[in-house]
């Protein structure tokens, strides 16, 4: 693909925006201490490949610090703001003293400080995320990489810089870094600049530097718009391990430290750090279940172990069957999945048959099988929670439930669980979890309204809302934060904006003991009833009749199911439940 | 057959190639601004494969101009 593809792509758009016109644009405004406008193709095809619509505005040029301290005016009514800057645009002059000069140096670190303080302001003002460039390594004289001095003086300059930005930005809480310098690096630092341009058009990069900048920042941007992919389903012979376990045996498998083993080492590096970050790993492969387990279990260069995966369809049956009953084990859906196999017959049967599914195929060149995962955007996450820590732990944690469930009535299962569950007002600490929920649960969820997490920091401070969350526990573990509740309080009626719930933990108590901990929540709030609406998408169907078995009356008029707050409902007698709304009473001054 | 300079134009300008000559300029055409004539240099480089030098970009005041600099450059335009 040339740079220009996504340049018609974007122009077709805006000349013709064709389907789903109606549906909500995301409201994107550019600026920057350079001309910034290259930037927009690329980074509008970007967002368009990942279904959102954008609509990119560019503010004025070179006005960095009016527009952090008056973004509305300058950039109007937007959703996301990306600044753009360098140091040698802001602050020339210093920058050529501070080589030579103490004096000068520290003078500059102050600017750049005043520059964080700016940026740190606009976070706190503007509701929607804020993104601000890395300062990259500056094109000035006595900067010059080749030279033979450059790297007591201006590399000293350059490290005081940016460890003063990145830690002052790294503090800000609705701001995020974009990393142009490594960037820069990447591409490398001539292929990145085009003296032509900086001339002319006062920007100093290339196409290509615009085209990978636009696919970062659309990165970011999608990060918090768009669910992650939540598994790998791995196949065994030639993808986790080169060679054939059931031919070749244990001692004839090729991983280890040297080509061809080193590749296959390397990418269960890269699949370990992703089970670390939360996603599932799953095997499916056609072989003899003694000989896969026992390259797991015996093979000294494995850097998988058997307790990193999550679920194992280790047989002769079809991929397609095994990824189906891998999905319905770890309670996902297929187009979560992201599956990896080497044989291209098995890649197509699992296309045609599970569309769903992300299918990706080991690749011809094996030196960059490590790299396979590593580069796309399916795992993109903005923050990285306990809970995703854990869940590998958490499944085989199920899987012992799951054993003494045997022989049990389903109360006496129930019982026997011990589950304890915590409802609270959300406090900061809980925002990414509790953001993340919103934007990736999809079954149990009422009215699945997603959220950035500055959406959600705005809501649990606002006097009229209750951003309330439930922590689950019982005797074999602690399943962390897994349901979400937005109250919105009217008067004397509290609406329930967004009900959702891990799909994890349904069918032992937990629904019933949530709902009704929020009304009681709500009864705190001097609220008389409660209304809430299920809002049909293709993946809900779970919780149609929620509302309905939980005793709320439907009003056809609005639409709405209505529960009068008189009589509360109660949580079943084997749970163990608490309600907190210190974090919300501390917020806010008392009424 | 299309003349793949004009092509070019029209996609970028987003203008209908018949209503495009070689006496074309930002002058008498709304659409062809200062964005537009970044997003034609990237364009022309990248669809003729050559490298224009800053005068030969100064110069191209004309869709003419633009040819000239091409053929000056063996570019069969």
């Amino acid at each position: 693909m040339t740079p220009a593809d996504p340049r018609s792509r974007w122009r077709q758009y805006r000349a013709e925006p064709g389907d789903g016109a109606d549906k909500p644009e995301l409201a994107v405004a550019l600026a920057g201490s350079i001309t910034v406008e290259p930037l927009e193709p690329y980074l509008g095809a970007y967002l368009l490949s990942r279904t959102i619509r954008p609509r990119i505005t560019v503010g004025p040029f070179n006005q960095l610090p009016q527009i952090c301290f008056n973004h509305s005016r300058l950039l109007g009514a937007v959703d996301v703001i990306i600044l753009i800057w360098r140091v040698e645009d802001l602050f020339p002059e210093m920058l050529g003293r501070a080589i030579q000069d103490p004096q000068a140096m520290s003078s500059l670190l102050e600017e750049v400080r005043g520059l964080a303080d700016a940026v740190a302001h606009l976070g706190h003002t503007f509701g929607g995320t804020v993104i601000v460039s890395s300062p990259p390594y500056p094109t000035y004289p006595g900067f010059e990489l080749a030279d033979i001095r450059q790297g007591l003086c201006g590399m000293r300059v350059f490290q005081a810089i940016s460890q003063l930005w990145s830690e002052r930005v790294g503090r800000m809480e609705r701001v995020r870094l974009f990393d142009l310098h490594g960037l820069v690096l990447e591409i490398g630092v001539r292929q990145a600049h085009d003296v032509r341009k900086w001339q002319l058009y006062r920007q100093p990069y290339t196409e290509r530097l615009w085209h990978d900048a636009g696919r970062t920042l659309g990165r970011m941007i999608a990060a918090e718009r768009v669910s992650p992919k939540k598994a790998v389903v791995l196949d065994l012979d030639n993808t986790l391990w080169g060679g054939i376990v059931g031919e070749d045996r244990l001692e004839g498998l090729e991983l280890g430290d040297d080509f061809p083993g080193r590749a296959y080492r390397d990418f269960q590096r890269y699949l370990k750090h992703l089970k670390n970050q939360g996603v599932f790993l799953a095997v499916a492969s056609k072989n003899n279940v003694e000989d896969a387990m026992e390259v797991f279990e015996r093979h000294d260069a494995m850097i998988l172990s058997r307790e990193d995966i999550a679920a194992f369809e280790i047989h002769w049956d079809s991929k397609v069957e095994s990824i189906k009953r891998i999905a319905s084990r770890l309670n996902i859906g297929l187009d979560a999945l992201v599956f990896v196999d080497d044989s291209a017959k098995e890649i197509g049967e699992v296309r045609e048959r599970l569309p769903e599914v992300t299918c990706v195929i080991v690749p011809e060149e094996l030196a960059e099988l490590p790299a396979l995962l590593a580069n796309t955007e399916f795992f993109d996450m903005i923050e990285v929670t306990d809970e995703d820590r854990h869940r590998t732990e958490m499944v085989v944690a199920d899987s012992l439930r799951q054993d003494i469930r045997e022989g049990l009535s389903e109360e006496e299962f129930r019982q026997s669980l011990q589950l304890k569950v915590s409802v609270f007002a959300a406090g900061r600490q809980h925002l990414a979890r509790v953001t993340q929920l919103i934007n990736k649960s999809n079954q149990f969820n009422l009215t699945t309204i997603r959220r950035t997490q500055a959406e959600v920091e705005a809501l649990s401070s606002a006097a009229n809302a209750l951003v309330m969350a439930m922590n689950i526990s019982d005797k074999y573990g602690d399943y962390g934060l897994v349901g979400v509740g937005i109250l919105r309080k009217e008067e004397h009626l509290c609406i329930i904006d967004t009900l959702l719930m891990s799909c994890r933990v349904l069918g032992r108590g937990a629904e019933e003991t949530f709902i009704a901990k929020l009304a009681e929540a709500a009864q705190a709030l001097d609220c008389t009833e409660m209304r809430g609406k299920y809002v049909p998408t293709r993946k809900n169907a779970m919780v149609a009749d929620l509302y309905r078995r939980f005793g709320f009356e439907y009003q056809p008029a609005s639409d709405e199911w209505l529960l009068a707050l008189t009589v509360l409902p109660s949580p079943p007698p084997y749970v163990e439940a608490t309600l907190d709304l210190s974090a919300r009473l501390a917020a806010q001054p008392s009424r | 057959m299309t003349d793949p300079l004009i092509e070019l134009f029209a996609e970028v300008l987003q203008i209908d190639g018949a209503r495009l000559n070689e006496e074309t300029s930002p002058q008498n055409t709304s659409q062809w601004d200062s964005l537009a004539a970044m997003a034609l240099v990237a364009a022309i480089e990248e669809k003729f494969n050559v490298r224009l030098s800053t005068k030969q970009i100064m110069k191209m005041s004309t869709i003419g101009r633009a040819r000239q600099a091409l053929q000056s450059m063996s570019v069969p335009v």
